[in-house]
């Protein structure tokens, strides 16, 4: 197996690398790179979320992307839309409605309501619900998430 | 992981050069392969990347055919004004597909090429008549989509072959089309049954020409052609498609595995005929001739 070159644009930084074609997008942000806010909770099946970065404005699960498939593609992780100091509007809207509780399935579900509100600045509770049906939470029950978008819309969490 | 060598072709012109080497195999969106390869099911020599080849990736309407590049993703498509005028039962499936980030990957060719049974994208194509353009080295052949698909998870497509474009001939005159999938909850489940259907009324309001497809009902999507000539010249009502649903069970032999029961998928098979024509039909009868 010959490896591969790759580059691309990770939060907002052009990057080069050096890899295995069989490894996922998933596997060098996490074991290459350090960035560990993606996460695997299924087993790279595409059906829990957790690890969901967004590629070009899109959500996408980055296990079911060979990292070979980001050669001249913007991909951004839940690390590049927190700031040094604080955090995002969504970040801080999921915490006060409470839509945070172990935290695993957070960083995934924060970029697909960051893609589905870059999309739908004002979703209706049917589009949130869709937006985020590919986000699997053990905890929050997922009507905290809808209420985490709401706040988000309103502007009305603190600061 | 399985072990492959991996090229990504820039064009046509190169991915017909890569795909003729032996062992060849297409990666589009990577959302049933890399799965698949994950488990061992599938041992490619060489995994050829189409995700980086622009023109295979559009919806155009060309007077007489609306075409579809292969790589165009299900979100496109269900977000295409095009598709939903033209084709509203392939929107819907295309929106029901997985998640967003699914939808966001997922290919048209992807589905059609991995040949599921419950494949979404089927049966709005079936009804439509769709044909699939298929490219190697050493040139091209166009074949009807319901050729393609011979068994679960089989093709007949041949080494070095991959599918370029999928294009169907919209409806005319006062026509509907329509998609309902049941699985075992509203968002990200597969199909454990799907129909498709078409309808078009002639001036006095009977149906002229209808069209039905179901899904995850044998080992591949099927056309349920008895069910379709008993509606011809028929005034729709409820009863006549309710007939028309116990016609479709008589045509499909629906197994039990891990998602459903045959004697389930049996019942609902008929329901959903029986819903997704009346929804054609009311369609049809908004529309002016
Ligand atoms: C969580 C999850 C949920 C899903 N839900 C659904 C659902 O609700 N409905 C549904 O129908 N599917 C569903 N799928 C299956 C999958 O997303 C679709 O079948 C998708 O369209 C596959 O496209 P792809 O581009 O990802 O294909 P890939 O995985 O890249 O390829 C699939 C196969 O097709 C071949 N191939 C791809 N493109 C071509 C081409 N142009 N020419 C020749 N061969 C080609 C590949 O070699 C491979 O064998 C789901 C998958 C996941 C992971
Ligand atoms: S790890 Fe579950 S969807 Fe990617
Ligand atoms: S907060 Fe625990 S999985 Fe969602």
């Amino acid at each position: 197996m010959k490896e591969i070159k790759v580059e691309f644009t990770l939060n907002g930084e052009k990057i080069a690398l050096q890899s295995e074609p069989n490894r996922t997008l998933l596997d060098v942000l996490r074991q290459d790179l350090g960035l560990t806010g993606a996460k695997d909770a299924c087993g790279g099946e595409g059906e829990c979320g957790a690890c969901t970065v967004i590629i070009n404005g899109r959500p996408v699960n980055s296990c079911l992307v060979f990292i070979g498939q980001v050669e001249g593609q913007q991909v951004t992780t839940i690390e590049g839309i927190t700031p040094q100091e604080g955090y995002h509007p969504i970040q801080k809207a999921f915490v006060e409605a409470g839509a945070v509780q172990c935290g695993y399935c957070t960083p995934g579900a924060v970029l697909a309501t960051k893609a589905l509100l870059d999309h739908h600045p004002r979703p209706s509770d049917q589009q949130i619900r869709a937006g985020l049906s590919g986000n699997l939470c053990r905890c929050t029950g997922y009507n905290k998430m809808l209420d985490a978008v709401h706040l988000v819309v309103k502007g009305e969490q603190n600061d | 992981m399985q072990e492959f060598d991996y090229l990504r072709p820039r064009n046509v012109a190169e991915l017909k050069e890569n795909l003729s080497q032996p062992g060849a195999r297409i990666l589009a969106g990577g959302t049933d392969i890399i799965p698949q390869l994950r488990r061992g099911k599938s041992a490619p020599k060489i995994l050829v990347d189409t995700s980086g080849i622009r023109s295979l990736r559009f919806i155009e309407d060309q007077g007489d055919r609306v075409v579809i590049g292969a790589m165009t993703t299900h979100q496109e498509i269900a977000e295409s004004q095009l598709v939903s005028d033209l084709n509203p039962a392939l929107r819907i499936a295309a929106e029901s597909v997985g998640s967003t980030q699914t939808r966001c990957r997922g290919t048209l060719g992807g589905n059609i090429a991995n040949a599921s049974p419950a494949a979404d994208t089927l049966p709005p194509l079936l009804v439509y008549e769709a044909s699939v353009l298929i490219q190697n080295l050493s040139g091209e052949r166009e074949v009807p989509l319901e050729s393609l698909v011979i068994g679960p998870g089989q093709t007949a497509l041949e080494e070095g072959e991959f599918i370029h474009s999928i294009s169907f001939r919209p409806l005319t005159g006062r026509w509907g089309s329509h998609f309902i999938k049941v699985g075992k909850r509203k968002g990200m489940a597969i199909s454990v049954v799907n129909a498709a259907a078409t309808v078009v009324l002639d001036k006095k309001g009977s149906v002229s020409k209808a069209r039905v497809a179901l899904g995850a009902v044998g080992p591949v999507v099927i056309r349920c052609r008895e069910t379709e000539s008993s509606l011809c010249g028929k005034v729709p009502d409820r009863k006549v498609f309710e007939k028309a649903g116990e016609q479709a069970r008589e045509e499909v032999r629906p197994i039990t595995d891990i998602r459903s029961t045959e004697e389930y998928r049996l019942h609902a098979a008929g329901v959903i005929v029986a819903r997704v024509l009346e929804a054609a039909a009311e369609q049809a009868r908004g529309r002016m001739g």
